[in-house]
Formats: C-alpha cells, sequence, structure tokens
C-alpha cells in the first residue's frame, strides 16, 4: 500500500490540514481494515443457550382464530403501481414534473398517487406543490467544502460551520458531492499550491492560469462554472445576440476556438462581430466602436501562454461577462445548464440502454420472428389448417400441385397429389376444381403446362421491362450527384 | 439452477427516505447510504413504479422487546453521542461503542429498519403481498441484549416473530459473508425456525457458524451452517445453495421464507472475502422465490456501497420478474458506478479455496443431519449407532447433549484430510484457475478499475450468449409444444 505509507509519511512530516487534503480517504480505510483484521482474529465463538439469548416463540394461531387485529398495518402506502397508465406516458408525465416543476421521480408518483392514478390531475396540480429548490445555497457549498477540507468526515464539526442544516442533510450533500470532486479538482489543486507556495501577494497574477482562485464572492458562481468544466450548449444562447449569429453559435459546438471565437483578444464567445480588423467579441466591438482602435490587450486576461484556460475547457466570453455581470442571473442560468446537463445524460443512458436492449435482439437472431411454419419440417401428417389451406389452394390453383405445396411449405407435390386422391370425396373436391375451372378455364394436363409457360414468359419479360426501367431510373440520379 | 420464466408477484417494499442519511462515523465501513442509493437506482430503473411502496412506520420499544431486553432497549433509546460519557458501564455490557458506535439518530435508525421488517412480515401474514422487500433490515448479528458487528435491533427476529403467529414453520436463509449468529442464537432452541446460513468461516467474524453447531433441545438439527473458505464464485455458490435449500426444503417444508441478502458476499467487498457477482448473487433469490411461498427480503451487509446497490436493484428486478437492462439508467450517484456505468459486476481473479470436493463433504454432512429432522422420510436408525462407536469426547459433557458432538470429532478428522489435500488438488484440476494463480490467495487483491471494466466486457458478451441460448431453448419448447398440440388436434 504505497499511498497509505506516503499519507502517513506527510502527516508527520507536513502539517495535518495538508494530509487531509490530499488522502482524506485512505488513511482511515487503512485505520478501519485494520481494526476489522483484529476483530477477525477472535478466538470461535459459540452460540449461548438459555434464557438470556433464546426467544420466547410465539403461539402459532390456527386459521379459525385470526382476526385482523392480529395484523396492525401501520406502514404508510405511497404508491400502487397501475395498469391503466403506460410506461411511455407515465416517464413523460415524470419527466414533465421533473424539468418544469423540479420534482424528484418519487414526489412525481406520489403526486399521481394522491390523485389515485388520474394523470391529467395530477399534471395539474403539480404546480400548486411545487416542492422546496434546493435548499443548499452556493455559499453554503463552498462552507461546506472547506469544512470538510479541514474536518473531513466528521459531520458534527462540519455542522458548527453550517449550523443551520441537519447532520442528516449534511450526510445526504455529502453522498452526492463526494463524487463530483473531481469536477471541482482544479480549486484544490489552487489551495495546495498557495498552501504550499504561500505566495499570497501574486494572486493576482495567477488569476489568469487558474481562474478559481478568486476570492471575492462576486465571482464565485464564474468559479463554480468554471471548474465544472461547463460551457453553454448551443439552446443556452444569451438573447441579447445578434439574430444573424444563431449559427454561428450552433457550429461553435464543434469548432468553438475557430467558430466563436473574437480575433483581437483571442477568446471564445457566441456572438462575434465583424469589423473591419476581423471579428471581434462585444467587449472588443464597443472598444472599436467607441474609440476606433483595437482594444488593448494587457488588460484582458486569457492572452498570454500562461492564461489559457486548461484543456479541454472553453471559456466562452459573453458567458462569463452575463455571469459576472448579474450574480443572480448567473445562478439562474446556472441551474438552468445542469439540469440540461442532467436530462442530456438521462437522455444517454437510457439511448444506452436501448441500444444494447436492440443488440440483444439482433444477436437473438430472428428465430422468433419468422412464422413458425418455417422451422416446422415437412410433414406426412395433415393438420387442420394445412388441410384447409390445401382446399383453398385447389380452389385457386387448381391441379397445380406443387403451386399448393410451395403455399403450404410443409409438403410436398407429392403429399399433395395423395392428399387429392384421398380426401376428394370429404372435401367435394370434384366441385372445388369445377369452381376453379368455371374461373379459370378447363384443365388440360398439356394446356396446364403450355399457361404456365406464357405466365412465366409475360412475368419474365415484364420482369426485364421494370428492371431497365429502374435502371434508367437510377442513372440520371447518379449523374446528378 | 434452471432459470424457469419469471412469474409476476405482487412484491411490496419498504423504504424511509430519511434512512440513508445515518451515518455510523468517520471511517467506519457500515454506511446506510447505500440503501438510498439502491432507492434511487430502482427508481430510476422503472422498478419503483412496479411495487406497493410503503414507508414503514417506526418499530415501537414494545415491538422491539419482543426479542430483545428491556434494559437494552431502554439503553439504546436513551443514549446520543452528547450524553456517552454517563453510560460507559453499559456500553461495555452492551458491545456499543467500537464496531457498534453510537451515532447521531441511532435508535430512530433501528426502528425504521425494525419497522420495514415487522411490517413486512405483517403484510405476508395478511397474505396482501406475496413478496415483502426492506433493504434497510437485515442486521442479523444483533443478540438478545447486545449489539454486534454494526447490528442493533434485530429486525430479522422481529420480522420471523411476526411470521410465526401464522406460520408453524419459518425457513430463514442467509447469504451475507459473515455468520447470521443473531437470528441463529434467537431460534437456536426451536423447530418451529429453521435457519440456514452460507458464510465464510474460520478466523473471521463473528467466529460463530461451525458446520458441527446444528442447534439445541428442540432445535436440535434445526440450525443449519454451511461454513465456507475465502473466494467462493458463482458456480461453487450455486452448487452448493441449490442442493442444500432443495433438501431444506423437501424435508422442512417451511410455510414462509426469510432471505437475508448481504451483500458482502459479492467480489470486491471491502470487508467480505467471497467473489460472487451480482448475478450469482441473484441466482439465489431466483432460486428461492420459485418455491412460492410468503417471501420477506432483507437486506444485511454490504461495504462496497456501489456493488451494494447494483446487486439489491438486480434482486428486487429479480422479485419483480421484469428484466433490467445492463445499462445503468441515470441517477442521483451516477459518478459511483464508472467507469462501466452497468450494472453487473465481473468477478475478480481471486483463488477459490473451495474444493468441490470440500463442499461435496459439507453437503453429505449436512444431508445426514437434515435426514434426522422428524419430516424426513424414513428417518435413519443406522446413523444412530454410528455416533454411539466413539464416545471419548471429554468436553462432551458441557454442551447439550452428548449425541451431537461425537459425530463432530469425525468430521474433524475429514475437515483436515481435506484441506491437506485441497493445495495439491488446487494445482491439479484447477484449468480454468491457471492464468489468475499469481496473486496470493489469502488476502484477496482489490480490484483494480481498469481490469474490472476490461473482464466485466468479455464476461458480459459470455452472459449475453448464455441468456440467448437460454431464450432460444424456452423459444423452442413453446413452439414444439404448439406443434402438438396442433397434431393432437388434427382430423381423423
Amino acid at each position: 500500500m504505497p499511498l497509505t505509507l506516503y499519507s502517513i509519511f506527510i502527516r508527520s512530516s507536513r502539517s495535518y490540514l495538508i494530509y487531509l487534503i490530499d488522502f482524506h480517504d485512505s488513511p482511515k480505510q487503512y485505520w478501519a481494515k485494520k481494526s476489522f483484521v483484529e476483530r477477525k482474529k477472535l478466538p470461535a465463538e459459540k452460540i449461548r443457550v438459555g434464557r438470556d439469548y433464546q426467544v420466547i416463540v410465539p403461539e402459532f394461531i390456527p386459521l379459525n382464530e385470526r382476526r385482523l387485529d392480529q395484523c396492525p398495518d401501520r406502514a404508510l402506502l405511497v404508491w400502487s403501481p397501475t395498469t391503466d397508465i403506460p410506461d411511455q406516458k407515465l416517464d413523460e408525465y415524470i419527466i414533465l414534473a421533473k424539468e418544469k416543476y423540479g420534482y424528484n421521480g418519487e414526489q412525481a408518483l406520489g403526486m399521481l398517487f394522491w390523485h389515485k392514478h388520474n394523470l391529467e390531475r395530477a399534471v395539474l396540480d403539480l404546480a400548486n406543490f411545487t416542492p422546496f429548490p434546493d435548499e443548499w445555497t452556493v455559499e453554503d457549498k463552498v462552507l461546506f467544502e472547506q469544512a470538510f477540507q479541514f474536518h473531513g468526515k466528521s459531520f458534527h464539526r462540519i455542522r458548527q460551520m453550517l449550523p443551520d442544516k441537519s447532520i442528516a442533510s449534511l450526510v445526504k450533500y455529502y453522498y452526492s458531492w463526494k463524487k463530483t470532486r473531481t469536477r471541482t479538482s482544479l480549486m484544490d489543486r489552487q489551495a495546495r499550491k498557495l498552501n504550499s507556495g504561500g505566495k499570497e501577494g501574486e494572486n493576482g497574477s495567477e488569476n489568469g492560469s487558474e481562474l478559481g482562485s478568486n476570492t471575492d464572492s462576486e465571482s464565485e458562481d464564474k468559479k463554480w462554472t468554471i471548474h465544472r468544466g461547463i460551457r453553454r450548449g448551443k439552446n443556452q444562447a444569451v438573447q441579447g445576440s445578434q439574430g444573424g449569429d444563431a449559427k454561428a453559435s450552433s457550429d461553435s459546438e464543434n469548432m468553438p476556438q475557430v467558430q466563436g471565437a473574437c480575433s483581437n483578444c483571442g477568446v471564445a464567445c457566441h456572438s462575434v462581430r465583424t469589423t473591419p480588423k476581423g471579428h471581434a467579441c462585444h467587449s472588443c466591438y464597443l472598444h472599436w466602436r467607441r474609440t476606433g482602435v483595437a482594444r488593448p490587450l494587457s488588460s484582458v486576461p486569457g492572452r498570454s501562454n500562461k492564461r489559457k484556460p486548461p484543456r479541454g475547457l472553453v471559456v466562452n466570453h459573453d458567458d462569463l461577462a452575463a455571469l459576472a455581470g448579474q450574480p443572480n442571473q448567473a445562478n439562474n442560468s446556472l441551474q438552468a445548464i445542469d439540469t440540461e446537463i442532467v436530462s442530456l445524460k438521462r437522455q444517454i443512458q437510457s439511448n444506452k440502454q436501448q441500444v444494447s436492449g436492440l443488440k440483444r435482439k439482433t444477436t437473438d437472431g430472428i428465430d422468433d420472428l419468422r412464422p413458425p411454419e418455417v422451422s416446422s419440417r415437412i410433414n406426412a401428417r395433415w393438420t387442420n389448417d394445412e388441410l384447409l389451406l390445401a382446399v383453398q389452394g385447389v380452389r385457386k390453383y387448381g391441379k397445380d400441385f406443387s403451386a399448393i405445396a410451395d403455399v403450404i411449405g410443409t409438403k410436398t407435390e407429392a403429399h399433395l397429389r395423395s392428399f387429392f386422391v384421398n380426401y376428394r370425396r370429404r372435401y367435394n373436391l370434384d366441385a372445388v376444381l369445377k369452381e376453379y375451372e368455371a374461373e379459370n378455364g378447363p384443365i388440360l394436363i398439356d394446356d396446364e403446362k403450355d399457361e404456365k409457360m406464357e405466365v412465366d414468359q409475360v412475368q419474365n419479360s415484364e420482369n426485364a421491362e421494370t428492371s431497365q426501367k429502374a435502371k434508367a431510373s437510377v442513372a440520371p440520379g447518379q449523374t446528378t450527384k | 439452477m434452471s432459470t424457469a420464466p419469471h412469474s409476476k408477484k405482487r412484491v411490496c417494499y419498504y423504504y424511509d427516505s430519511d434512512i440513508g442519511n445515518y451515518y455510523y462515523g468517520q471511517g467506519h465501513p457500515m454506511k446506510p447510504h447505500r440503501i438510498r442509493m439502491t432507492h434511487n437506482l430502482l427508481l430510476n430503473y422503472g422498478l419503483y413504479r412496479k411495487m406497493e411502496i410503503y414507508r414503514p412506520h417506526k418499530a415501537t420499544a414494545d415491538e422491539m422487546t419482543k426479542f430483545h431486553s428491556d434494559e437494552y432497549i431502554r439503553f439504546l433509546r436513551s443514549i446520543r453521542p452528547d450524553n456517552m460519557s454517563e453510560y460507559n458501564k453499559q456500553m461495555q455490557r452492551f458491545n456499543v461503542g467500537e464496531d457498534c458506535p453510537v451515532f447521531d439518530g441511532l435508535y430512530e435508525f433501528c426502528q425504521l429498519s425494525a419497522g420495514g421488517s415487522v411490517a413486512a412480515a405483517v403484510k405476508l401474514n395478511k397474505q396482501a403481498s406475496e413478496i415483502c422487500i426492506n433493504w434497510g433490515g437485515g442486521l442479523h448479528h444483533a443478540k438478545k441484549s447486545e449489539a454486534s458487528g454494526f447490528c442493533y435491533v434485530n429486525d430479522i427476529v422481529l420480522g420471523i416473530l411476526e411470521l410465526l403467529k401464522y406460520h408453524q414453520r419459518v425457513l430463514y436463509i442467509d447469504i451475507d459473508v459473515h455468520h447470521g449468529d443473531g437470528v441463529e442464537e434467537a431460534f437456536y432452541t426451536t423447530d418451529r425456525v429453521m435457519t440456514v446460513s452460507f458464510h465464510k468461516y474460520g478466523e473471521y467474524f463473528p467466529g460463530t457458524g461451525d458446520l458441527r453447531d446444528i442447534g439445541a433441545g428442540k432445535g436440535k438439527y434445526y440450525a443449519v451452517n454451511i461454513p465456507l473458505r475465502d473466494g467462493m464464485d458463482d458456480e461453487s455458490y450455486e452448487s452448493i445453495f441449490v442442493p442444500i435449500i432443495s433438501k431444506v426444503m423437501e424435508t422442512f417444508q417451511p410455510s414462509a421464507v426469510v432471505l437475508q441478502c448481504g451483500a458482502d458476499s459479492l467480489t470486491g467487498d471491502r470487508l467480505g472475502c467471497f467473489n460472487l457477482t451480482v448475478r450469482g448473487h441473484g441466482k439465489c433469490v431466483e432460486f428461492v422465490k420459485k418455491y412460492n411461498l410468503p417471501f420477506l427480503m432483507v437486506g444485511g451487509g454490504g461495504y462496497t456501497i456501489r456493488n451494494v446497490s447494483r446487486c439489491w436493484t438486480y434482486e428486487t428486478s429479480v422479485a419483480l420478474g421484469s428484466e433490467i437492462a445492463n445499462e445503468l439508467p441515470y441517477n442521483d450517484y451516477f459518478e459511483y458506478f464508472g467507469p462501466d456505468f452497468k450494472l453487473h459486476i465481473s468477478p475478480s481473479n481471486m483463488a477459490n479455496q473451495n474444493t468441490p470436493e470440500y463442499l461435496e463433504k459439507i453437503k453429505t454432512r449436512l444431508f445426514e443431519n437434515l435426514r434426522m429432522l422428524p419430516h424426513a422420510p424414513g428417518v435413519q436408525v443406522q446413523a444412530i449407532p454410528e455416533d454411539g462407536a466413539i464416545v471419548e469426547d471429554s468436553e462432551a459433557d458441557e454442551k447439550v447433549n452428548p449425541d451431537e458432538r461425537l459425530p463432530q470429532r469425525d468430521l474433524d478428522k475429514r475437515i483436515q484430510h481435506e484441506n491437506e489435500y485441497s493445495d495439491s488438488e488446487d494445482e491439479g484440476d484447477g484449468g480454468r484457475r491457471d492464468n489468475r494463480s499469481f496473486k496470493g490467495s489469502r488476502k484477496r487483491p482489490r480490484l483494480e478499475k481498469g481490469q474490472e471494466s476490461g473482464d466485466s466486457d468479455l464476461k458480459k458478451e459470455d452472459d449475453i450468449k448464455s441468456e440467448i441460448k437460454e431464450n432460444e431453448k424456452d423459444d423452442k419448447a413453446n413452439v414444439t409444444s404448439e406443434e402438438v398440440k396442433k397434431d393432437g388436434s388434427v382430423n381423423p
């Protein structure tokens, strides 16, 4: 366990704080494991017998003495399944409740159950009972993170810094936050850097490389967006942007650097304005309009090499401007982005589920989709269905037994010949044949063959014609391409 | 285990949204939050909407003292982290403090866990449901007046007590990696409850669960212990679970079953040392379900929480008889399930120290015991003189019945021999283990993430293939039966 050893080393040589920040998980695990290994070595124990250990087994109540009051059911029913509403409708309802009114899935179903599975009434009622929004403000979250860095998972101590939260609420938040820490790793890194370097004074110059070091509360929101690596999707384009740039912003999904970049300061943004000096972001554009010269770059962050955002993270100028401008609105738009991400992820996973379901189906083969006849072999025994088909076959094809055999699928021509002989009287096949002859003319063996040949020939020539036509129709299409 | 076509059952599920937010303490492996994670997965898989969902009541002290001593419950009710110092003596007496710490809301946690299992048992008694699930329960170590192994109140015993009102015989099965000592002890002397526990035995918590512990007094032969070694895999587990449970069902003929689904028998558990996959674990549920008895499923151990929630989600789907995709739906805890975000997990390369011969020996030995049950057709009279043959055990007087100890010695010898051989056998017949036997077998290697995902892909394909085969079989069976029907009705 090199990591554990390392962390112990750290603890002895550096401050306890650093150890907590770097390895807040592993040493405890080590400790826990050790104690459980020790526990394992207990001497073999025995099951004890006596009044202090066993239960008093209750009397068995025979059937005729059972009463309802022996079974007090004190659990509260909060949902029962229904077959009235198809799954898809239910999904739609839940998504509506989630995305429009901020319910969670359970609350949405609870509402539906309250209305006795009446979907319309539940939908109407959704707006009346919107659940409390997440009571964790950004400040709370940052406070929690800081407290966690000091105290680890001692929720008692964390609570001293967040007195209005219950332990349960802290635990719940901890588990939802734990795995998203990697997304905020920038901040951790910066904190570590500051701690080890101790160069508080240079805070400002480092802003460019790791924007998370801003400590004033105004830019807190900004920090969170950047840490999470969130970039606005095309749907969230700033309302005030000019209409003509819609296309550019939608393309920026793929090539943000090229499409929405300012040629002056190099910042990526949704809307660039065309000026005689090339594309410019809003700030550069305004500066140019006012002064007639390009905006000086010394004051613009994100220009020098050092100030480039980390790999995979695109800082959108417009977003930053909006975020920095109005903190409240910033919060809202962040939430909107978060919900959007969540719904996209949900979509991705359900798509994956569908894909794997389809994959499984294809590997299953099409056997179960085939009509059952295919799997059954040629069989001399006649089933009811086959008999029915054979009689109808005679009505339609006369004595062309091979055609009838083809239709039935499980019988050969010979089978049908014997069928014709055996069942001639039972099914009155002569009468059936007469019906056939009335429509198609009398059957003469030779005639029949000739007819067939003719039909074949006609069909062949027709086929040839159509295929030629098809070729002709394809050809021009190809040339136009 | 042949997978019988899933039958649809009425399933009731007990969950309180608070139960996930209790916290045992820093560094403690027991994490009630796994119940919440499971719940969230169920919700997002769409399984939630297929069950009746109940919010359990908080079990009262009266309910809990049906098993526990009044003093112990009074103690649990009054102790808090801030008044612990006043209770030093009692804490020692009731074994509260180290493994079983005092944490915020301890008593409420016990109330909810017990409330769920009791309510579930009541539901089954009323025949208002066929399967009841309480993942918040399953705390099988708790004793009458003593906390143990992260368990304070034994919800299982309370649930079984409720079932015993309306059921003459109740079967308890425990697939936690630890011995279900609390439940076994509670019912050690009764013939109305049979406890069957599959667990790791030998230098392992709680130290009980020897093959020779078979119950006492009237309850003799009504405690069944299956001691296992490290590295049990799906195949071995099935090879011992199925025959023993079949035999138990046949001889004991219970009218209700309680299954403790402790998930620490899964591969990669923080405390466990078995190598089961979610599928293998779930097969036990599937198998028990097939008996169509009133069925109570409770949680239990499980200390790698992402796998616990995978396992219990899958087992809920098995109970419901509705298949769920291997790709996890997006959920509140999505990041926990990376990097593959799949439901099923693959076993590790740890060595299985349970040879088929060892398992076979255990099986025969237990079958002999089961034959002693009065229900069994034709009790073997020959077995008794065999017991009487060796009467030199000096400890024989210490235990309840001299008869029961004698075969133990016999068995001791057998087991020892078994172990001596086992090493060479491993090398000899272990063709399938050849490529993975580099690591030491004692300490189980932790799963590396990359390795896990690599294995899982292969494994998944296999799983899918085998499933397909099974499906095909079913289809063919259907087709042929249809043909037969048609043929049968042919006109003369």
